[in-house]
C-alpha cells in the first residue's frame, strides 16, 4: 500500500514538473538567457560578425558623453509628461460615463477601441492626420482658427507635442476603464454622509473620489513610467530616422538603432542596462512614496 | 480503477494542450521584437543546411572530380518588391532548366529588414551562399572577411570578360581594406544606378524655355535657377503649385563644386570647406530664398517624387528604374546632364550600386559564383531587365547598341551612359564601415534646409562632431 503511494507520488511529481516545464523553459531560454547575455556583452565590442572584444566600461564611458543618449533621455522624460495629462483626461471622461443613461456602455466601448488597435496601425493613421498640408488636423486649425497648423512632424519643436496626443488618444480609454471601474467602487454612502454635513460637488470630489481612486492613480503612473520609458512603435513609424534633428528618438528607439543599424551590439546592451536601472530606481521610489498617499483598504 | 484511468486520459490531454500552448507562446514571443524575427528565419532555414551538409559529403568524390554537373543546392537571398521578386524568379527557373543539377533557394526579405537579418545569419553562421551587399555594408563584410575573393575564379572561369562590364561598376566591388576600386574583386554588379535628372517637357514648353543640355557642363547652376524662376507658379491661394526644381541632389552641388564630405585616403572629414559651405548654401536657398524648390515643409506634406507625377514640377533627379514608373506619364519628359557648378564649369553626380557576393564559407564556390554571374551578365537576364526598365546594362556592348536604340522615354538615353563612364561618383557612404557619422549628418543638416543657420555656420560646427562619429566608428 505504502509503495503504491511512492509511485503515485513520484508521478505525481513528474506531472507537475511536465506542467511547470514550459514557462520555466520559455523563461530560462528567451528571458534569463538574453538578460546575462546582455549584461556580458555590455562590456563587449561586438558587430555581429568579428568575435566580441572585453572592453571594459568603455562603453558606459562612451555613453556618458554621447550626446544623442542624453537627447533620447531628455525626449523619453518629456513624454512622462502624457501621464498625468491622461490622467486627468480619463478621469473626466471617466466621471462622464459614470452615469445610468441610455447607450452608456456604447460610448464606453467607443473610448475603448484605440486601446485594442495595434500600435502600428494607430501610428499610421496619425501620419495622416498630422500631416502638414492634407492632415485633418490642420485643415481644422486652418477652418476655424484662419491660420496654417504647425508641422507636426517636422519641427524639432512639434514632434514631441504630436506624440503625446497620438499618446493621448491611443491610451485614455484604457485609464478611463480603470478609473470607472474605481468609481463604481466607491459606495455611495461616503457622499451621502458628506452631503448631509453640506459638503459641495467640488469637496466631495477633491475629498472623497480622488483619495479613494489613489491606488488606481498610483498603478496608472507607474505602468505608465513603464511604458513610456519602452516608448517605440511610434516613433518607429512616424520619425523612422529619429525625426529632425532626433527630436522624436527615445531611448528604446535608441537602443534599436544602435543594435540594428550600426550593429554596435555592446553598446546597445550597455544603454539597456542603464535603461533597465533606471526604470528599477524610479519604480522602486514610487513604492517607496506609495505608503505616504496610496490608500489602501 | 475506473475512474483512475479517466483521470489520467483526462491529464494527458491536459498535459500535451499545455505543453503545446507552452511552445507556441514561446514561438510568438520570439515573433515580437523586431531582432528576433531574423532568428526565426535562420532557424527555418537550418533544415536546408543540414540537408545541403550531408549532400555536401555524399558527393565529396564526385566534387573533386568535375564539378560542372555535380549536385549542389546554392542558397541566394535578396531583397526587393514583387516586381523584382517576379524577375529573379524566372531567373532563377531559367537557370535550373539550364543547369538540372544546380538548385537555387531564392528568399527574399523586405529591403528594411535585409541587413539586420543578414548580419543575423552571418552570426550564427549560416551566410547564404549568394547574396546582395552594397555600399558600407560591403566595405564591413570585406573587412571582417565574410566574402570570396573572386579574383581567381574570374580568371579560371572565364565566366566574366571583364572589358565588357561597365569599369564603374566592377571596381565599387574591389576593396583593399582601405580604397574602394583597388584590391581584389569580391562581389559582381547587380546594377549601376546613374542619378540623371529628368525635366517635364511640357512645362518647359510651355513657359517657352530651352531643354536643358544633355552635355555635361553646359548647363549651369545659374541656367537652372533662372529658367526654375520661370517655371514655377503660384495658385489661387497664394501657395506655390509648380516649383522649377525638386530633390537637387546635394552631392552633385558638392561635388560639382570641388568639395566632398571626407577624405577616405587619410580618415578627414572635410565639410568645413568653403566649396562645401557654398554647394549647400546654394541647395538650401533654392527652397527657402528663390522659393523655387519645396521646403522641407512641403515635402513633408507632399513629396517631390509625387509632385513629379503630378506634373508640378519641371526638373527631378531620377535613377533608372523609376522609368517604368514613369512611362505611363501624361507628359513628355527626357533626361539632362546634372547642371554644373559655374565655378568649376564641372559637374558631378551619384552613381548607386548593388551587388551580388559571395559567402566566404560556402560549400560550393565555383557554382555560386556560377550563380551570380549568370545574374550579373547573363545576356538574356540582362536584356529583360533594361526592357522591364529596371537599370542599364552591365554589359557595355548591350548598353551602347540596343539599349540606346530603345525606343522608350527617355530619349537621351547617352546621359545615364555618361554618367557611368564619365562623372558618376560612388556614395559617399561607399568607403565607410560605420555609416552613423552620414546619418548625423543628413539629421542635423535639417537646421540648414530649413533655413535655422547658415551652411557655412552650420558646416563649422558639424565637422568635429563628424569627425569624432567617424573615428569612433570606423578606425
Amino acid at each position: 500500500m505504502k509503495k503504491k503511494t511512492t509511485g503515485f507520488r513520484r508521478k505525481e511529481m513528474l506531472w507537475s514538473l511536465a506542467f511547470v516545464a514550459p514557462p520555466v523553459l520559455g523563461f530560462l531560454i528567451f528571458g534569463l538567457a538574453p538578460l546575462l547575455t546582455s549584461f556580458g556583452l555590455s562590456f563587449m565590442s561586438w558587430d555581429m560578425m568579428t568575435p566580441a572584444k572585453f572592453v571594459g566600461a568603455d562603453n558606459f564611458v562612451k555613453m556618458a558623453e554621447d550626446e544623442k543618449f542624453y537627447k533620447a533621455l531628455y525626449n523619453t522624460f518629456y513624454l512622462l509628461l502624457g501621464i498625468p495629462l491622461g490622467m486627468i483626461v480619463a478621469l473626466v471622461l471617466a466621471m462622464m460615463m459614470n452615469r445610468p443613461l441610455k447607450g452608456i456602455s456604447i460610448f464606453r466601448t467607443i473610448y475603448y477601441i484605440p486601446v485594442v488597435s495595434p500600435i502600428i496601425a494607430i501610428s499610421l493613421l496619425w501620419q495622416w492626420l498630422l500631416n502638414y498640408d492634407y492632415g485633418i488636423i490642420n485643415e481644422f486649425i486652418w477652418r476655424i482658427f484662419g491660420v496654417q497648423g504647425p508641422n507636426w512632424l517636422g519641427d524639432p519643436n512639434w514632434v514631441k507635442p504630436s506624440f503625446l496626443m497620438l499618446g493621448l488618444w491611443g491610451g485614455v480609454g484604457g485609464t478611463m476603464v480603470l478609473y470607472l471601474a474605481g468609481l463604481q467602487g466607491i459606495s455611495s454612502t461616503y457622499y451621502e454622509a458628506a452631503e448631509v454635513d453640506g459638503a459641495s460637488r467640488w469637496h466631495q470630489f477633491r475629498h472623497i473620489t480622488l483619495p479613494l481612486l489613489s491606488p488606481i492613480h498610483f498603478f496608472v503612473v507607474v505602468m505608465g513610467i513603464i511604458g513610456t520609458f519602452q516608448a517605440f512603435s511610434q516613433m518607429y513609424i512616424l520619425t523612422p530616422d529619429g525625426g529632425p534633428e532626433y527630436s522624436g528618438g527615445t531611448i528604446v528607439f535608441y537602443i534599436f538603432q544602435e543594435a540594428f543599424k550600426y550593429f554596435n551590439m555592446g553598446y546597445a546592451s550597455a544603454v539597456a542596462w542603464v535603461l533597465g536601472i533606471l526604470i528599477f530606481i524610479v519604480t522602486l521610489i514610487q513604492f517607496r512614496f506609495s505608503k505616504r498617499w496610496v490608500y489602501q483598504d | 480503477m475506473v475512474i483512475w484511468k479517466q483521470k489520467w486520459s483526462h491529464m494527458s490531454v491536459a498535459a500535451m494542450l499545455v505543453l503545446s500552448l507552452g511552445v507556441t507562446g514561446c514561438a510568438s514571443n520570439n515573433n515580437n521584437g523586431g531582432g528576433n524575427t531574423a532568428n526565426t528565419g535562420g532557424n527555418a532555414e537550418q533544415g536546408t543546411n543540414d540537408g545541403k551538409a550531408a549532400e555536401g559529403t555524399n558527393s565529396a568524390g564526385a566534387n573533386a572530380g568535375s564539378s560542372a554537373d555535380a549536385k549542389s543546392e546554392i542558397e541566394f537571398m535578396g531583397w526587393g518588391g514583387d516586381t523584382e521578386k517576379a524577375v529573379f524568379q524566372k531567373l532563377i527557373d531559367d537557370y535550373m532548366k539550364k543547369y538540372p543539377n544546380k538548385k537555387v533557394k531564392y528568399t527574399v526579405v523586405p529591403p528594411g529588414e535585409y541587413y539586420q537579418k543578414l548580419d543575423t545569419l552571418i552570426a550564427a553562421k549560416k551566410t547564404p551562399d549568394v547574396f546582395y551587399a552594397g555600399g558600407a555594408h560591403f566595405n564591413k563584410l570585406v573587412n571582417s572577411d565574410q566574402l570570396l575573393n573572386l579574383d581567381s575564379l574570374v580568371e579560371s572561369t572565364g565566366a566574366v570578360d571583364p572589358n565588357n562590364v561597365w569599369k564603374a561598376g566592377l571596381d565599387r566591388y574591389r576593396f583593399d581594406g582601405k580604397t574602394v576600386g583597388a584590391g581584389s574583386l569580391y562581389g559582381l554588379p547587380k546594377d549601376v544606378g546613374p542619378w540623371a535628372m529628368a525635366y517635364n517637357k511640357d512645362l518647359f514648353d510651355k513657359a517657352g524655355l530651352p531643354y536643358p543640355s544633355a552635355k555635361a557642363g553646359e548647363y549651369t547652376w545659374d541656367d537652372m535657377l533662372a529658367a526654375a524662376q520661370k517655371l514655377t507658379v503660384k495658385n489661387a491661394r497664394g501657395k506655390i503649385d509648380t516649383f522649377g526644381i525638386a530633390g537637387f541632389s546635394l552631392e552633385a552641388a558638392v561635388w560639382g563644386n570641388g568639395g566632398d564630405w571626407i577624405d577616405y585616403s587619410t580618415g578627414t572629414v572635410t565639410i568645413d570647406t568653403p566649396e562645401f559651405a557654398e554647394a549647400m548654401q546654394f541647395a538650401a536657398d533654392l527652397g527657402n530664398k528663390y522659393k523655387v524648390s519645396p521646403t522641407p515643409d512641403d515635402e513633408k506634406a507632399q513629396n517631390g517624387y509625387a509632385r513629379f507625377v503630378a506634373g508640378k514640377i519641371a526638373m527631378f533627379p531620377m535613377g533608372p528604374w523609376d522609368q517604368p514608373g514613369f512611362w505611363n506619364l501624361p507628359f513628355k519628359w527626357d533626361i539632362a546632364a546634372w547642371p554644373a557648378s559655374p565655378k568649376t564649369g564641372k559637374t558631378a553626380t551619384w552613381l548607386g550600386s548593388l551587388g551580388f557576393v559571395v559567402g566566404k564559407n560556402t560549400d560550393y564556390p565555383e557554382d555560386a559564383f556560377q550563380l551570380a554571374a549568370y545574374l550579373s551578365l547573363d545576356r538574356d537576364s540582362q536584356k529583360q531587365n533594361y526592357e522591364l526598365g529596371q537599370a542599364v546594362p552591365n554589359l557595355i556592348d548591350m548598353a551602347k547598341g540596343e539599349f540606346l536604340q530603345m525606343d522608350k522615354a527617355p530619349q537621351t538615353r547617352q546621359v545615364f551612359l555618361d554618367i557611368i563612364e564619365d562623372y558618376g561618383r560612388p556614395p559617399v557612404e561607399v568607403g565607410s564601415k560605420n555609416l552613423k557619422w552620414l546619418d548625423t549628418f543628413n539629421q542635423d543638416a535639417s537646421q540648414v534646409w530649413t533655413g535655422k543657420k547658415t551652411a557655412a555656420e552650420f558646416l563649422k560646427e558639424e565637422q568635429p562632431k563628424l569627425q569624432k562619429l567617424y573615428d569612433e566608428g570606423n578606425k
